[in-house]
C-alpha cells in the first residue's frame, strides 16, 4: 500500500467559475427527480423546525397564559403528528441526498474510467498515475458532496432562516425587521472564519503529507540511516516538521474553537436587542411571553444554518477546482482513434513497412526521423542499442499506441490508419520487460489473453510457456492469487505467466521487450523456451538483451538516436566490428561470467 | 516546540489496559486537559445561567411590571455578558484541549519516528513499510482525534447533561426526572446503530480500496490492456467494483437515514411530553411561567447532545484500537546504540579477527559456520561466493547490524560486542551495490551522515574523487539538484558513485564494498573502479566480489560456500591449488578465448557464404 500514498497535496487556486458550477449541476440531470425529492423534503423539514418553535409559543400564549388545557392538548396532538412527519422528511432527505451522492460518484468514476480506456498512451506518458487516481477517488467524492449535501445544506440553511423570519414577522414585524439586520453580519463573519479555517486545515494536510513522506523515507532507508549513524540528526529534522505541525494543528484547532463563540456572541447581541426592545412591549400587547421566548429561540438556533451556509460557500470554491480537474480528464481527446470507415481485414499477417516515419513525443525532441524499415511476414527482428535510442518508440508505433507524425506504417500493404485499432491490437501479443499482472488468480491472469479460454486451453498455454511446472507446485495451483500487481510471485514467475498469457492469445504479431533483470538459470531457460514457442511462424519484434535471442534473429537492427546505424545478421554485424561488435562483446563477457560463476560454484559444492 | 524532542518515554506508558495507557500518555498534560474540561464546563454553566436569567426576566421583571428601560437594558447587557463569558470559556476550553491533543501527538510522532529508526535490523527485516507508515500516521491521527474530539466532546456532553440536569432538578425535581426517561433508550439505540454503521463503513472502505487497486492496476498496466485490446473487459471489471461500491455506500446511507429520524422521534416525543407536563404544572401553579420558559430552553440542551454520545462512544472504541496498534510498535525493544563497555578515544586501527564465528537469523538455520580468519589494519579481504553463501551476513556483523551467535569476533584485539554500535558505525563505511539515496539534494546526500558542516570545496573534492562531479555539474542545478521523483533519476552506477563520495567524506577506518558494476557501461566501470581504489587506500577493506578481476590484489581471499570458508589465500596461492577459485579463474580466461573464437567464426561464416 505504500505506493498508493500520495505525499503531496495540490494547491487549489482556481477562482469561482460559473460555467463549471453549471456543468457540475448538470451531473445530476439524469437523476433530477432525486434532486427535487431531497430539495422538497429538506424545505419541508426546515420549515417544520421553525413551526415547532412557533407551536411552543402557541403553547404558552394559548395554553398556559389563559390556562386553557383543551387548547394545550390540541397543540400537543398537532406537535406529535408533526414529529412523525418531520421524521419521515428527515429519512427522505438523508436517503435521497445520500444515495444520490453515491450515485453521482459512481457516475463520475464510470465516466472517467471509460474515457481513460480510450485515451492514448500519450496522455499516460504525461499524466502521473497518482494524479489520475486522485481525480477518480477524492475529486469525484468532493463534487458529489457539493451537488448533494452542499445543495441540501444551502437549502436547509436558507429555508430555516427564511421560515424563521416569516414566523417572526407574523409574531412581531418590527422586531423581525430589526433581527433581519443581523443576518448579513452573522453570515459575513461566519464566511470570514470558515475561509480562514479551511486554509489552516489545508496547511495541516500539507505538513501531514510531509510527515508521511519523512516516515516513508526513514523506514525504507533505515539501513543507511543506521550505517551512517544519522539517527539524531534525522530526529532533529523531523522534530522541526512536527513542530510546524503542532503550530499549524493548534492554530487550526483554536480558530475552529473560536468560530462558534463569536457567532454566538453576535446572536446574543441580537437577543439583547429583543429583550430591550421587546420587553417594554410585552404588556402593551405588542409581544407576548411566548413570542419573546420564540424570538430568543429563533435567534439562538440561527447559528446552525449560518454555519452551514458559510461552510458550503467556503468549500464550493475548492469543489469547483476539483471539478475543473475532473473535466480536464473527461475532455481530454484521445490522440489515437479509429478513422471514419476504418475496417477490420480479419488478419494482420503480412509484410510490415515503416515508410519515412518521423516521430516525437510532443516535446519537440525528434525521436525518429525519416525511419525506413521493411519487415517480411514471419521475420524475426531484434532491436538493440542504448536506452533512449528509439527502440521502444518503434514498438509503440507498431502497436499503434502512437501514430507517426510524418510518414506511414503499412501492414500487408495497407496504411494501418485505415484499419480499426481493435483489428490491430487484438492480434498483437506483447510481453513486457516488467511483466504486469492484475490482482486475481493465476488462471485469471492467463485468461486475459483469451477471455473465453477453457481451463484446458489455459493449461496448454502455460505448458507451452513453461509456466505449468511451477504453477502446480503452488498450494492452490492455477487458483493461487498473485497479489496486487502480482507481488506475491517472483519476477521470473511473473514473466512466465505473462508469456503464457501471450501464448494463449495466439497473436499474429509478437512483440517482446526482454527483461534485463536477472532470474535464476532454470527460470531463464524456461523463459527462453516459452519465447521460442511464441516466435514460431510469427512476425516478431524483440527489444533484445539476451545474446541467445539476438543471435537467433533474422535481422538485427542497431538503433541509435532514432536511426538504424547498423543492420544485418549476427555474423555480418560482428564482422563489421562496429557498434554491434562493442555491444555484443560486452554483453558476452557479462553473461558468461555470470553463468559460469554460478555453475562452477554450485558444481564444486556438490563435489 | 522543537527544543527537546522525544524525551518522553512512551515505553513507560505501556499498559495492558488501553484506557490506563492513554491516561499515562497524558503525563504533563493532565492539568491542562483538566483545565480544558473545567472551562468547557464553565461555558456550559453560563449557557444554563442564560435561561435562569430568562426566567428572572419573565417572572420578576415582566411579570411584576418592572420593565423600566434601565432594568431592561441591564438584563439585555446581562445576556450579552453571559454570552461573552460562555464564548470565552468555551474558546479557552477548546484551546486547552487542542494544546493537549496536539502536544501529546507531537510527542508521540517524534517518539515513534525515533523509535522506528532505532529498532533492530531483525525487526526491519520482517516489518512491512506500508503497515509501519500507516500506524505512524493514520493510527496516530486517530489517537489525536480521540483526545481532540471524541474524549473532549464526550466530556462536554456529559457536563452539559449534569449541569442542566442540576438546574432542572432545582426547578422541579419530578419534571426533571420525567424529562430524561428516554436518554438510556437513546444511548442504547445509538450505540447499537453506530456499531453497525462502523462495520458497514469498514466494508465500504474495503470496497473502496479494491476499486482503487483495480483502477491503479488498469492505469499502470495500460500497455497490457491496449496490447490485448481488453478495454471492454476492463470496463466491465471496473463497473462491477464500482457498482458494488455504490451498493455499499447506499447501505451505509440507509442506516444513517434510519438512525437520525428514529432518534428524532424518540427525543421529540420526550420533549413534547416534558413541554405538556410542564405546561400543566404551570397552569396548576406548580411552576411559574418564567420557569416554564427556562425549562423549555434548558431541556433542549439536555436531550439533543445525548444523541451524539452514542456515536462518540463507538468512535472512541476505534480510537482505542488505533492506540493498541501504535503500542505494538512501541513495545518493540530498541537497538542500544551507545551501550558498550569499551570505547577508545581516537579512531580504531582496523585489525579484525574472526575465531569460530557462527551466526544465524531467527530461523535457527545457521548462516555462517565457524568462520576464522584475521586481517591487519589496511589490508583488503575479498569475499567470493554464490548468492546465499553468507558474504553479506559476514560483513553485516562488523557494524553490529546483527550480532554473531557464537565464537569470538574482535576489533583491535577487543571483543566487538564491547564496542558501542554507534561508535563502530562511525568508523565503518558501507558502499552498497545499489545504494539508497534520499529525496534531498545531491549535496545533502553526499554530506548525509557526516555530522558536521562541510564546506562546498570538500564536497566537490569528494565528488571528484568519486568520479561523479562532472555528472552532477551537467544538471542545471548542480549540487542542489533533487534526487528522486521530483528531481533527477540517477542510474545505478551514478548512485553508487554518490555513495562513494558520501563514504569518502565520512572517512572511515574500515570499509565494506559491494563490488557489482553489472549495470554500468565500460567507461563508467573503469571510473568506478578507480574511485573505489582511491577509497580503499589505508583502510581495512572487505569486498563482496562478483568477479576474479576485483579480488586479484586482495591480501586475503575467502571463498565462501554455504556459510563456510571453502578456500582461503592470496590470488597466487589460490591459483596453485585445485578448487573453486581456480575453476572460476579458468572460466573467466576461457570466456575471452571463446569470444575471440566467436568473432573469428563470424568471419569465416561470412567468407564461406561469399
Amino acid at each position: 500500500m505504500a505506493d498508493d500514498i500520495e505525499f503531496e497535496e495540490e494547491e487549489f487556486t482556481t477562482q469561482f467559475n460559473g460555467r463549471t458550477l453549471l456543468r457540475i449541476l448538470a451531473q445530476t440531470k439524469p437523476h433530477w427527480k432525486w434532486v427535487v425529492g431531497f430539495l422538497v423534503t429538506v424545505t419541508f423539514v426546515a420549515s417544520l423546525d421553525s413551526y415547532f418553535t412557533f407551536l411552543r409559543k402557541q403553547m404558552i400564549d394559548q395554553g398556559i397564559t389563559p390556562g386553557d388545557t383543551a387548547a394545550l392538548a390540541r397543540i400537543g396532538v398537532l406537535y406529535a403528528v408533526m414529529i412523525f412527519f418531520q421524521a419521515a422528511g428527515v429519512f427522505s432527505f438523508i436517503y435521497l441526498a445520500g444515495v444520490l451522492g453515491e450515485r453521482v460518484q459512481y457516475d463520475l468514476r464510470r465516466q472517467m474510467f471509460n474515457h481513460l480506456q480510450d485515451l492514448a498512451l500519450k496522455y499516460y506518458s504525461k499524466t502521473p498515475v497518482g494524479w489520475i487516481m486522485s481525480r477518480v477517488t477524492s475529486d469525484s467524492a468532493r463534487i458529489a458532496e457539493l451537488v448533494t449535501w452542499g445543495m441540501l445544506d444551502v437549502t436547509w440553511g436558507a429555508v430555516s432562516i427564511g421560515s424563521a423570519f416569516v414566523f417572526m414577522l407574523f409574531i412581531n414585524w418590527q422586531l423581525a425587521l430589526l433581527i433581519l439586520l443581523i443576518v448579513p453580519v452573522l453570515l459575513a463573519v461566519a464566511i470570514f472564519f470558515k475561509k480562514k479555517i479551511i486554509v489552516e486545515f489545508r496547511r495541516v494536510r500539507k505538513i501531514n503529507s510531509k510527515i508521511t513522506g519523512a516516515y516513508n523515507e526513514n523506514i525504507t532507508g533505515v539501513r543507511v540511516v543506521k550505517a551512517l549513524g544519522r539517527e539524531e540528526e534525522n530526529l532533529r529534522e523531523f522534530g522541526q516538521l512536527t513542530g510546524e505541525m503542532y503550530q499549524a494543528g493548534f492554530r487550526a484547532a483554536w480558530l475552529s474553537a473560536l468560530f462558534l463563540p463569536v457567532v454566538q456572541v453576535i446572536s446574543a447581541i441580537a437577543i439583547g436587542v429583543i429583550i430591550f426592545y421587546g420587553g417594554s412591549r410585552v404588556e402593551q400587547g405588542g409581544l407576548t411571553i411566548g413570542g419573546l421566548a420564540a424570538f430568543i429561540s429563533y435567534v439562538t438556533f440561527m447559528l446552525w444554518p449560518v454555519q452551514d451556509l458559510a461552510r458550503v460557500y467556503a468549500e464550493t470554491q475548492h469543489s469547483i477546482a476539483s471539478a475543473e480537474r475532473i473535466f480536464s480528464l473527461i475532455d481530454a481527446t484521445p490522440d489515437v482513434v479509429d478513422r471514419a470507415g476504418a475496417i477490420d481485414p480479419g488478419t494482420i499477417r503480412g509484410d510490415i513497412e515503416f515508410e519515412h516515419v518521423a516521430f516525437d513525443y510532443g516535446d519537440g525532441q525528434p525521436v525518429l526521423t525519416d525511419f525506413y524499415l521493411k519487415v517480411k511476414r514471419g521475420e524475426m527482428i531484434a532491436l538493440v542499442g542504448p536506452t533512449g535510442g528509439g527502440k521502444s518508440t518503434i514498438v509503440n508505433l507498431l502497436c499503434r499506441f502512437y501514430e507517426p507524425v510524418q510518414g506511414s506504417i503499412r501492414i500487408g500493404g495497407q496504411d494501418y490508419r485505415e484499419l480499426t485499432l481493435h483489428a490491430i491490437q487484438s492480434r498483437i501479443g506483447m510481453v513486457l520487460q516488467t511483466p504486469h499482472l492484475f490482482s486475481g488468480s493465476i488462471r485469471e491472469n492467463i485468461r486475459y489473453g483469451k477471455l473465453d479460454a477453457t481451463s484446458e486451453e489455459i493449461e496448454a498455454a502455460a505448458k507451452l510457456a513453461g509456466a505449468h511446472d511451477f504453477i502446480v507446485t503452488l498450494e492452490q495451483g492455477y487458483d493461487e492469487p498473485v497479489g496486487e500487481g502480482g507481488n506475491l510471485l517472483s519476477t521470473g514467475q511473473k514473466q512466465l505467466i505473462s508469456l503464457a498469457r501471450a501464448v494463449l492469445a495466439k497473436p499474429e504479431l509478437f512483440i517482446l521487450d526482454e527483461a534485463t533483470s536477472s532470474v535464476d538459470t532454470l527460470t531463464e531457460a524456461l523463459i527462453q523456451r516459452g519465447v521460442e514457442e511464441l516466435m514460431k511462424d510469427r512476425t516478431t519484434f524483440v527489444i533484445a538483451h539476451r545474446l541467445s535471442t539476438i543471435k537467433r534473429a533474422d535481422r538485427i537492427l542497431v538503433i541509435e538516436q532514432g536511426r538504424i546505424v547498423e543492420m544485418g545478421t549476427h555474423a555480418e554485424l560482428l564482422r563489421r566490428r562496429g557498434h554491434y561488435y562493442n555491444l555484443y562483446t560486452r554483453q558476452f563477457r557479462h553473461d558468461l561470467s555470470r553463468e559460469y560463476n554460478l555453475f562452477a560454484l554450485t558444481g564444486a559444492a556438490v563435489n | 516546540m522543537t527544543t527537546a524532542p522525544a524525551t518522553f518515554d512512551f515505553q513507560a506508558t505501556l499498559s495492558e489496559k488501553r484506557m490506563r495507557g492513554l491516561w499515562r500518555m497524558m503525563r504533563g498534560y493532565r492539568l491542562i486537559y483538566a483545565g480544558a474540561l473545567f472551562f468547557i464546563g464553565l461555558g456550559a454553566v453560563m449557557n444554563t445561567l442564560t435561561y435562569v436569567l430568562l426566567a428572572y426576566l419573565v417572572d420578576d421583571v415582566l411579570g411584576q411590571g418592572l420593565y423600566t428601560p434601565i432594568v431592561l437594558l441591564l438584563i439585555a447587557l446581562g445576556f450579552v455578558g453571559l454570552a461573552l463569558l460562555q464564548g470565552g470559556f468555551t474558546f479557552l476550553g477548546g484551546r486547552l484541549a487542542a494544546q493537549t491533543s496536539e502536544g501529546i501527538v507531537q510527542r508521540l510522532r517524534d517518539y515513534l519516528f525515533d523509535h522506528i529508526q532505532r529498532l533492530s535490523f531483525r525487526y526491519h527485516d520482517k516489518a512491512q513499510t506500508g503497515e509501519l507508515i500507516q500506524r505512524s500516521t493514520s493510527d496516530v491521527d486517530a489517537i489525536r482525534r480521540f483526545f481532540a474530539e471524541q474524549a473532549t466532546n464526550a466530556g462536554r456532553i456529559v457536563m452539559l447533561f449534569v449541569i442542566n440536569l442540576v438546574a432542572l432538578l432545582r426547578l422541579n425535581a419530578s419534571l426533571a426526572l420525567f424529562s430524561i426517561i428516554v436518554i438510556p433508550i437513546v444511548l442504547v439505540v445509538s450505540i447499537w446503530f453506530f456499531r453497525r454503521i462502523s462495520r458497514i463503513y469498514e466494508a465500504h472502505q474495503e470496497q473502496e480500496a479494491l476499486l482503487s487497486t483495480t483502477l491503479q492496476e488498469n492505469l499502470t498496466g495500460v500497455r497490457v490492456v491496449k496490447a490485448f485490446a481488453r478495454q471492454s473487459y476492463e470496463r466491465d471489471k471496473f463497473e462491477k467494483a464500482n457498482w458494488e461500491l455504490f451498493l455499499r455506500g447506499r447501505r451505509l446511507l440507509t442506516f444513517h437515514a434510519l438512525y437520525w429520524p428514529i432518534t428524532d422521534v424518540l427525543c421529540g416525543l420526550q420533549m413534547l411530553a416534558g413541554f405538556l407536563a410542564g405546561a400543566v404544572m404551570t397552569i396548576n401553579g406548580v411552576l411559574t411561567i418564567g420557569q416554564y420558559v427556562a425549562y423549555v430552553g434548558l431541556v433542549v440542551w439536555l436531550i439533543w447532545p445525548m444523541r451524539n454520545l452514542g456515536r462518540l462512544i463507538v468512535q472512541m472504541s476505534s480510537g482505542l484500537v488505533s492506540y493498541g496498534r501504535v503500542m505494538e510498535v512501541i513495545k518493540e525493544e530498541r537497538e542500544p546504540l551507545t551501550e558498550g563497555v569499551y570505547q577508545p578515544a581516537g579512531a580504531v586501527r582496523g585489525a579484525i579477527e574472526f575465531k569460530d564465528v557462527s551466526f544465524e537469523y531467527d530461523t535457527s538455520v545457521p548462516v555462517l559456520h565457524n568462520i576464522s580468519f584475521r586481517c591487519e589494519p589496511g589490508q583488503v579481504v575479498a569475499l567470493l561466493g554464490p548468492t546465499g553463501s553468507g558474504k553479506s551476513s559476514l560483513v553485516n556483523l562488523l557494524p553490529r547490524f546483527y550480532d554473531h551467535t557464537s565464537g569470538s569476533l574482535t576489533l583491535d584485539g577487543v571483543e566487538l560486542k564491547a564496542y558501542p554500535r554507534r561508535f563502530l558505525r562511525q568508523h565503518i563505511g558501507l558502499v552498497e551495490q545499489e545504494p539508497f539515496l534520499f529525496s534531498r539534494t545531491i549535496r545533502e546526500n553526499i554530506t548525509y551522515g557526516v555530522g558536521r558542516r562541510v564546506p562546498q570545496g570538500e564536497v566537490e573534492a569528494a565528488a571528484k574523487a568519486a568520479a561523479i562531479h562532472d555528472v552532477i555539474m551537467s544538471f542545471p542545478e548542480g549540487y542542489n539538484t533533487l534526487v528522486g521523483e521530483k528531481g533527477v533519476t540517477l542510474s545505478g552506477g551514478q548512485k553508487q558513485r554518490v555513495a562513494i563520495a558520501r563514504t569518502l567524506l565520512k572517512n572511515p577506518r574500515i570499509l565494506i564494498l559491494d563490488d557489482s558494476t553489472s549495470s554500468v557501461d565500460l567507461e563508467t566501470e573503469q571510473e568506478i573502479r578507480e574511485a573505489l581504489e582511491g577509497l580503499m587506500q589505508n583502510r581495512t577493506t572487505f569486498i563482496i566480489a562478483h568477479r576474479v578481476q576485483s579480488v586479484m590484489n586482495a591480501d586475503l581471499i575467502l571463498v565462501l560456500d554455504h556459510g563456510r570458508i571453502a578456500q582461503r589465500g592470496t590470488h597466487e596461492e589460490l591459483l596453485e591449488q585445485p578448487g573453486i577459485y581456480r575453476q572460476i579463474y579458468d572460466i573467466q580466461t576461457k570466456i575471452e578465448a571463446e569470444l575471440e573464437k566467436e568473432v573469428n567464426r563470424s568471419q569465416l561464416s561470412v567468407v564461406s557464404s561469399q
